[in-house]
């Protein structure tokens, strides 16, 4: 019989390979030896994503193996979501996210939400040509703890300042991080804005980071 | 103690990086590669070093710069700044000591090494048919008997001799009508504009008559001067587009103008001016009836603004409003409407360029937001709508517009390349100046690299290393070394290097971590740094290329059909590109090579053929409301495609002309 860690292992190897098939055939060999899904999630699949995730911050993956992983990750939960109890389902926080008004660049911002998902947050993607308004209503109707806004042009950032006035407005204690590719640490400080990550592949930390710094419960 | 840093960037060169605080400007400029002009050595003795220190924040860049980050004023600066450049904030740079981070502007005088522009027209057929035609009339004084106006006189004789019917005539022409008319004892060459306006009248019989055809790039811009009555090329100019400074690409200029007061009509300006500079510079330089070459001891007819009469202007949509001084603000942002599309006539007197002020200036009308009058000239020159075979034209710029078809149906789109393939936003990237290397070669065995910079002959091969002086790399260069390390298998069809590479030029970086491949080793370039290609320039190539590929492969599909007739490269890029390396690397669907074709600045070419044909003009009106715009991001699949496209040459698709160029466990690995 095989041990958990080994195949914990294989599975975030599978991840890692980008390999569909042995993702679905070790998660139901998980399944098939008696392991707990949410466990096989976390320390299997998850695991593999944060790998991808590190092997993407260093450019040795790139768009293109990134979500070839997401696929093998997708086909492994697949498999083991069905089998966890509803009681227990992710307490993890809520986060409305999208691409802003005028903008449609939205590769960015999809492999982030992977990233976030992998990490077991509850994600609310709003899409991209995004109206600040739906990002507020999105935020209410979900009671979300983080709101992340995607830009990808310096000239749809611009309109980022005004948004994250409205969403305050509206709820003074949600967190709201920024990203995309002319965004900068100092310009999200500027905005008014909480928190921000350069590239998808340190969202989880930065997120976690951001939560606890807040004083916020679900990281 | 640690030295204190800070940031410096160039412009419009692009060069930049970190330096230690207290030393000058000139010698930062050295340090990043930039070369500010330095004749006397830094001893403050030739003046040839002034830049402009730029005022403010820059977000796009990164830096905030101001005249408080550099030294004070210096007394010997005072004999080469004036009190006016003084408050402009322009400075010597030998005496600017850096005190914090700054944006430099270099003018072209302090520049050392010209940028290459190969803009160049072709020898093409053009119908002749200008919109300038020129009359000859003899007209009768007045007398007691016949008293009338000058003008109508002029007006009557016109219409009589030659049928020109309801001819207008503006007010800048009629305050200086009467005067001419005696002059040439009333013997006038008149130019008539379209059959229906005045533009200039001239005592006695004049022949000569002459046009200019632009072509304003995001980052260069080119000036045709022509012979209208020949059609003769006689001079062409190029110059960087002063608006660089402002921001490399449309998006950051449309930012400049939403974030400064002002920003607008600043930028516009700085274009005006470059653009009156032109003229000075194209007009100095004009032969008689000559070539473009020029000849010592040939006749040299002195040439003023004012005798360019007809102007043509091809730009994209973003140039083309900040010209006008027309709001670019939402062309900027989904889903990017221009503020106007039809083709406009607006008198150079309106926008202060120095040609005959009643000139028109004719800019060719808009496809849609990112796909400009740039396009259109393109379309007007190639004629794909004429032609049976199915063409795919690219053009690459700062912007990359496709266009895909034939007679029966044409589709364009924007693809945002960015600048990567013109070398920007690279480690090692430059623009296409002296000591950039434009050529690379590796050999498949050994994974030495040969290349070729620009201003010298000699490849490395034949050189001494401290020959060389090698700056950068220039786009033709990227694609050349993105081709080469792939089809010798130092980097993967993923575009990640082969962590199995033997040869001494692939190593990690120490500082940065990341790996990196040497195509020049220090003491064969002028920086005295290793020239490289890191992962992630490798990674931005990938990006650029990726979203050329994915934007043919869907126009394709939007036309039903899985191969193209002809693939057409167009742009300053166009001359410079090797067609088996941009096969190669995967650049656009694959296609039997001796069917690619370079076609040089085509955009530019569509200007002069507009200038000297009007009917071109109502040709581009038609084309531009019949190509139908394909908004790519829309598509449904376009990020899996793009994502597919990314991979060398594709992660799927089959190149079966890359049999052969390519080895066989490389090509299908």
């Amino acid at each position: 019989m095989k041990k958990k860690n080994e195949l914990y292992k294989e599975i975030s190897d599978a991840v890692v390979d980008f390999d569909e098939e042995r993702a679905m055939v070790l998660a139901k060999e998980s399944l098939e030896l008696g392991f707990d899904p949410v466990e096989t999630i976390l320390k299997g699949i998850s695991a593999g994503m944060i790998v991808v995730g590190d092997l993407f911050e260093r450019k040795e993956y790139f768009v293109p193996e990134v979500l070839m992983c997401a696929d093998a990750m997708q086909r492994g939960l697949d498999i083991l979501t069905p089998h966890i109890p509803k009681e227990n389902v992710s307490q993890k926080a809520t986060i409305v996210i999208g691409t802003v008004q005028g903008d449609v660049h939205d590769i960015g911002k999809n492999i982030v939400k992977l990233m976030l998902e992998v990490g077991g947050y509850n994600v609310h993607d709003l899409g991209k040509d995004v109206a600040y308004e739906s990002f507020v209503e999105e935020m209410n109707r979900t009671n979300a703890d983080i709101v992340g806004m995607s830009a990808m042009m310096t000239t749809t950032m611009m309109g980022m300042e005004k948004g994250v006035k409205m969403i305050r407005e509206s709820n003074p204690d949600v967190a709201i991080m920024l990203g995309g590719a002319p965004l900068t640490a100092e310009i999200v400080q500027k905005f008014g804005a909480d928190g921000y990550s350069a590239t998808a592949g340190t969202v989880l930390e930065d997120t976690g980071n951001l939560l606890q710094r807040l004083g916020k419960v679900g990281s | 103690m640690k030295m204190k840093k800070a940031k410096i960037i160039f412009q419009p060169c692009g060069r930049r990086g970190k330096v230690p605080t207290g030393i000058s400007i000139v010698e930062a400029s050295r340090i990043v590669g930039a070369d500010v002009e330095a004749l006397c050595g830094e001893k403050k003795v030739c003046g040839k070093c002034k830049v402009h220190i730029e005022e403010g924040t820059f977000q796009k860049l990164g830096v905030t710069s101001s005249l408080r980050h550099v030294s004070p004023w210096q007394e010997e600066e005072e004999k080469f700044i004036s009190p006016e450049e003084r408050m402009q904030g322009y400075r010597l740079g030998c005496c600017a000591k850096i005190w914090g981070d700054l944006l430099v502007f270099v003018p072209e005088q302090s520049r050392v090494g010209k940028q290459v522009v190969s803009k160049a027209a072709r020898d093409i057929p053009i119908s002749h048919n200008p919109a300038i035609m020129s009359y000859y009339v003899q007209l009768c004084p007045p007398t007691i008997e016949d008293s009338t106006a000058d003008f109508q006189r002029l007006y009557d004789a016109l219409k009589k001799e030659f049928g020109l019917k309801d001819l207008r005539i503006d007010v800048q022409t009629l305050r200086g009508l009467s005067l001419v008319l005696r002059q040439g004892n009333w013997n006038v060459t008149v130019s008539v504009w379209m059959d229906r306006e005045i533009v200039r009248v001239r005592p006695g019989k004049e022949e000569r008559c002459y046009g200019l055809a632009v072509d304003i790039g995001t980052t260069t811009v080119v000036g045709h001067f022509c012979d209208l009555k020949t059609m003769k090329l006689l001079n062409t100019v190029s110059f960087m587009n002063p608006q660089c400074r402002y921001g490399e690409d449309v998006m950051s200029r449309i930012t400049y103008h939403m974030t400064t007061e002002g920003g607008l009509a600043r930028m516009s300006q700085a274009l005006i001016d470059g653009l009156n500079h032109m003229v000075e510079e194209g007009l100095s330089g004009m032969r008689v009836d000559g070539d473009v070459s020029s000849e010592k001891g040939e006749e040299c007819v002195p040439l003023s603004g004012g005798d360019i009469e007809d102007m043509t202007i091809v730009c994209n949509t973003v140039m083309h409003h900040i010209l006008l001084k027309i709001n670019p603000e939402y062309v900027g942002s989904s889903p990017f409407p221009p503020a106007v599309a039809q083709s406009l006539d607006v008198k150079a007197h309106d926008l202060g360029i120095h040609i005959h002020p009643s000139a028109y200036v004719h800019m060719l009308p808009i496809e849609a937001g990112f796909v400009g009058a740039d396009n259109v000239g393109v379309l007007i020159e190639e004629e794909p709508y004429k032609s049976e075979e199915i063409q795919l034209i690219i053009d690459i710029g700062t912007n990359g517009e496709l266009v895909i078809g034939n007679k029966d149906k044409l589709i364009s789109s924007s693809c945002a390349t960015g600048p990567a393939l013109e070398g920007a936003q690279l480690k090692f990237g430059m623009r296409a100046a002296p000591g950039a290397i434009e050529r690379i070669k590796i050999d498949f065995s050994t994974h030495d690299v040969d290349y070729k910079v620009i201003g010298r002959d000699a490849w490395r091969g034949y050189s001494q290393a401290e020959e060389i002086k090698a700056k950068g790399i220039c786009g033709s260069g990227i694609l050349d070394v993105f081709a080469e390390l792939y089809r010798c298998g130092i980097i993967r069809k993923s575009g990640a290097f082969n962590r199995e590479e033997k040869s001494n030029r692939f190593r990690k970086n120490a500082e940065t971590m990341e790996l990196e491949f040497v195509i020049a080793w220090a003491q064969e370039t002028s920086i005295k740094k290793d020239i490289v290609i890191t992962q992630n320039d490798i990674r931005q190539v990938q990006l650029a290329k990726g979203a050329v590929y994915c934007g043919c492969k869907l126009m394709m599909r939007h036309l039903g059909i899985d191969k193209v007739d002809r693939v057409k490269i167009a742009g300053a890029f166009g001359n410079h590109v090797d067609r088996e390396k941009a096969l190669i690397m995967g650049l656009f669907p694959d296609c039997e090579i001796n069917r690619i074709v370079p076609i040089g600045n085509a955009a530019g070419d569509g200007a002069r053929i507009a200038l000297l044909n009007r009917e071109k003009r109502k040709e581009a009106d038609w084309v531009c409301r019949h190509v139908e715009y394909l908004e790519l991001t829309l598509e449904k699949d376009f990020q899996d495609e793009f994502v597919k496209a990314m991979q060398i040459p594709h992660m799927v698709d089959a190149f079966p002309h890359l049999e052969g160029l390519v080895s066989e466990e490389i090509l299908h690995q």
